[in-house]
């Protein structure tokens, strides 16, 4: 019966059954890791493992692990005589040293510690990197023996190839021969299966001069695999990126590559080997054993490759984002012009933000500015208009003398027709003749109310072509019933040659009637003497000069300047407007005009206007 | 309508105003004559005591209208102005009345109104005219009293009676009468109510009456 076992079996049993789980309870395993390189953590790609397993480890600050690292370099080195000398020296390095996890990074460096972990290191677990299906299935590995598996399969890389030479025909193989290719060479065993249909061309192990020539000259629809180059087979030796890009400088067709360092070397991209993707799993499931997990409890893993590619190769070799494998990171994408130059952008983008907008403003300013001139001809106008009305308001008896005359000569006329065809036998001749006067008469009449009309119309501003002595003389008729009903006598000297200008007619008109009726006004005081003399002449060629002199009191000097300004008047009844209206016309026909005394008493005003060119 | 004498004178300085005119008047059956400026009648005519009107404008060149009726008072010229003017503000026209114009017409003018007014005028002239003379011949008789007749005479308007003339001329009454009998003759009136109004008319009645002194 179970209550009959003796105490003794049942301590026995349990010591058997709880052993190991005692054992590691009570034997922690030591927390430090040994890595062994098979190639040299020098290079691009291993140094990149490590980088990855060192982050993570250094990441967990529970408890510090020691590292240990050592490269075995048998990409370079190589046979059972530098085997040996390797473990005698490890042996003896770590004779003393504790380890807790040896970490291995490829399949060479599992298979040599395997080999040796039995006399140097035993019962120590292992955690694999960098090993391939097709060498975990070879190398039938221990309970205490994990690690992850990388799937590098030839399959995948013909198919990166595929996606990116459509309708591909042949497959390059460019590197070190396979036997002394550590990563990729087990895809020298692929190849009839997974080139199947394709031409396979082999470029390995010639010189680094022999290859370069080779890959100058390859066919279309071909892609050169890459798998790694360590030595140019003349004594020098360099790391696989720069094997690489020694024959992508050669190569004419592109370059799918297996590992990540390759990318920026000149291959095209391919399902890539990640390294510190590599180097971190490795070393979370260092950790984990570390920590007391048992390593046949861990299963191995698939992991640590990508399909990435490189832009610039796909830029160059036209291969569309599209036609990638699904789940592909593209690098390298050439940073846009926006993110080359972003702050230069952004910049430039404000500035002529600023400029546009200063653009605006000064175009908003035109605008305004030609409305605010456009209003001040319009008011100048206006203002004119109410000069001109005021004016005509002061010359109304003359116009009203001037209309009377003719009206009054056909009404006497009209009369003395009808007196003589109501008589017995009327003088149809001298009727004629009276007929004759009558219409010269109306036509007189309305001669006088058109000019006044014109005079009075509210215009804006024309620009016409004006002989100034033509101009002046119809003034001087217009003023001349004025000036007689004020004993004023006028002379008009024009000038012989003909004064042609442009400017507007009945302004110009105005600023004449303007300033012989100021003249007129000043003279009122005289008694008798009174004149005012108007002279049009030529200035040297290019301006003509009018000059309005009268024989009254003149300007006080110390007015003179003040004459022009607005609501400057002398006169009672004056408005001061005159004179300022003629110098803004005046202006606006880009001529001058001023004042001055004449030495014989009396004021002159002077206008001057540019002649037009023709 | 009675045709009266007498020259009607246009003076204006726009030549068609003037050619109707004159053309209108003349049918009328005046005489016309015309004269573009007012210096030109004063040239043209002589004392203008003949029968006859002035038309005149307001606004002429040179001497204007208003002007040249002073000038034409100042030679004591008795020819009645027309005025006729195209514009006419109320100064210049209460002025040119003021001053002894006939009428004030304005341009246009009916022919109705410009006869009708040449005709008063004409017609005011010859009153005038008529006095004048009346006075002219008047006047030259009076100028032929002897000086002993001309103190009777200036006693006699006066209101002094006979009695009082003699007493102050020293003189009989008798004297005094026959004296008083040729004034009256040679002044070609009949009473003496006639012959205090002439004395008024020529200016010879003093002003305020004399204190009576009685002897």
């Amino acid at each position: 019966m179970i209550r009959f076992i003796r105490a003794r079996e049942l301590i026995v049993l349990l010591a058997v059954t709880l052993t190991p789980a005692c054992l590691s309870a009570q034997e922690l395993r030591p927390r430090s890791i040994l890595v062994l390189d098979q190639s040299d953590l020098r290079g691009p790609f291993y140094y990149q493992v490590f980088s990855g397993l060192r982050a993570v480890v250094a990441a967990d600050t529970r408890e510090h692990t020691t590292l240990y690292t050592e490269n075995l370099d048998l990409s370079r080195f190589e046979g059972p005589a530098h085997e040996d000398s390797l473990q005698r020296y490890l042996e003896e390095k770590y004779r003393d040293r504790r380890i807790g996890v040896i970490v291995t990074v490829g399949a060479a460096a599992l298979e040599l510690v395997l080999r040796w972990r039995p006399q140097t290191w035993p019962g120590i677990p292992i955690v694999f990197a960098m090993v391939d299906e097709i060498d975990h299935a070879r190398l039938k590995l221990p309970p205490d023996v994990t690690g992850e598996i990388v799937k590098l399969g030839l399959a995948d890389t013909i198919a990166a190839a595929r996606a990116v030479v459509p309708g591909l025909k042949t497959i390059v193989f460019v590197g070190d021969p396979w036997d002394r290719q550590v990563i990729f060479r087990n895809w020298d065993d692929e190849i009839p299966t997974a080139a199947n249909g394709l031409n396979v061309v082999e470029i390995t192990g010639l010189t680094m001069a022999e290859t370069r020539k080779k890959v100058a000259e390859l066919p279309d629809h071909s892609a050169i695999i890459y798998s790694a180059m360590y030595s140019d087979g003349e004594g020098t030796f360099y790391p696989p990126a720069t094997a690489l890009a020694l024959i992508a400088e050669k190569a004419n067709r592109p370059i799918i590559i297996g590992a990540e360092t390759f990318l920026a070397a000149g291959g095209i991209g391919g399902f890539v080997l990640v390294p510190d993707l590599i180097g971190a799993d490795a070393a979370r499931l260092a950790l984990r054993i570390l920590d007391g997990e048992a390593p046949a409890n861990i299963a191995p893993a698939t992991g640590g490759v990508r399909p990435i590619f490189n832009w610039g190769q796909m830029q160059r070799w036209q291969v569309s984002e599209s036609s990638l494998p699904a789940g592909s990171e593209i690098r390298f994408r050439e940073p846009t012009f926006w993110d080359k130059y972003r702050w230069q952008s952004v910049t430039a983008f404000f500035i002529v933000l600023l400029q546009a907008g200063l653009i605006a403003i000064l175009l908003y300013e035109r605008k305004l500015r030609h409305h605010a001139e456009f209003e001040s001809r319009h008011r100048m106008s206006e203002l004119a208009h109410v000069n001109r009305s005021a004016t005509a308001g002061e010359l109304s008896s003359s116009i009203a003398h001037e209309l009377n005359q003719p009206l009054g000569a056909i009404l006497t006329n009209t009369e003395t027709a009808e007196l003589i065809l109501s008589g017995p036998s009327p003088d149809l001749g001298e009727v004629r003749e009276i007929l004759a006067d009558i219409r010269r008469d109306d036509l007189r009449a309305n001669e006088v109310i058109r000019r006044l009309r014109s005079f009075m119309k509210r215009t804006t501003f024309e620009t016409r072509d004006i002989d100034l002595n033509q101009l002046m003389r119809e003034v001087f008729d217009f003023l001349a019933m004025q000036a007689s009903g004020r004993n004023v006598s006028l002379y008009l000297k024009a000038c012989p040659e003909a004064l042609r200008v442009k400017g507007d007619p009945i302004q110009l008109q105005q600023v004449m009637i303007n300033l012989i009726v100021n003249s007129m006004d000043a003279m009122a005081a005289i008694p008798y003497g009174r004149t005012v003399i108007g002279r049009a002449e030529m200035s040297g060629g290019k301006s003509a000069i009018i000059s309005i002199a009268d024989s009254g009191p003149g300007i006080p000097e110390d007015k003179i300047a003040e004459v022009f300004d607005p609501f400057f008047t002398t006169k009672e009844q004056g408005m001061g407007i005159g004179l300022s209206i003629a110098r803004t016309i005046i202006l606006a026909h880009r001529g001058c005009i001023w004042a001055e005394n004449d030495a014989e008493g009396g004021a002159v005003f002077h206008v001057s206007l540019p002649l037009s060119a023709d | 309508m009675r045709q009266l004498t007498g020259i009607v004178h246009v003076v204006d300085d726009d030549a068609s105003f003037r050619t109707a005119v004159e053309r209108r008047l003349k049918k009328a059956g005046y005489q016309v004559l015309t004269y573009p400026s007012a210096q030109q009648l004063l040239d043209l005519l002589p004392e203008g005591n003949e029968p006859g009107c002035i038309l005149l404008d307001v606004r002429l060149p040179g001497l204007s209208g208003p002007e040249l009726q002073e000038r034409l008072g100042e030679l004591g010229s008795l020819m009645p102005i027309v005025f006729l003017t195209g514009h006419a503000d109320i100064q210049t026209t209460v002025r040119a009345i003021k001053a002894g114009a006939e009428d004030f017409l304005t341009k246009p003018v009916s022919s109705e109104d410009l006869l009708h007014a040449v005709e008063r005028a004409l017609a005011h002239q010859e009153v005038v005219l008529g006095q004048r003379h009346r006075m002219d011949s008047i006047r030259s008789h009076i100028a032929k009293l002897t000086p002993r007749e001309r103190q009777v005479f200036d006693l006699i308007v006066r209101g002094k009676i006979n009695k009082q003339i003699a007493h102050e001329l020293g003189t009989t009454e008798r004297t005094v009468k026959a004296h008083r009998h040729q004034v009256m003759e040679k002044a070609g009136v009949h009473s003496l109510a006639e012959l205090v109004s002439i004395a008024e008319r020529l200016g010879l009645l003093p002003e305020s009456p004399e204190p009576d002194d009685r002897g």
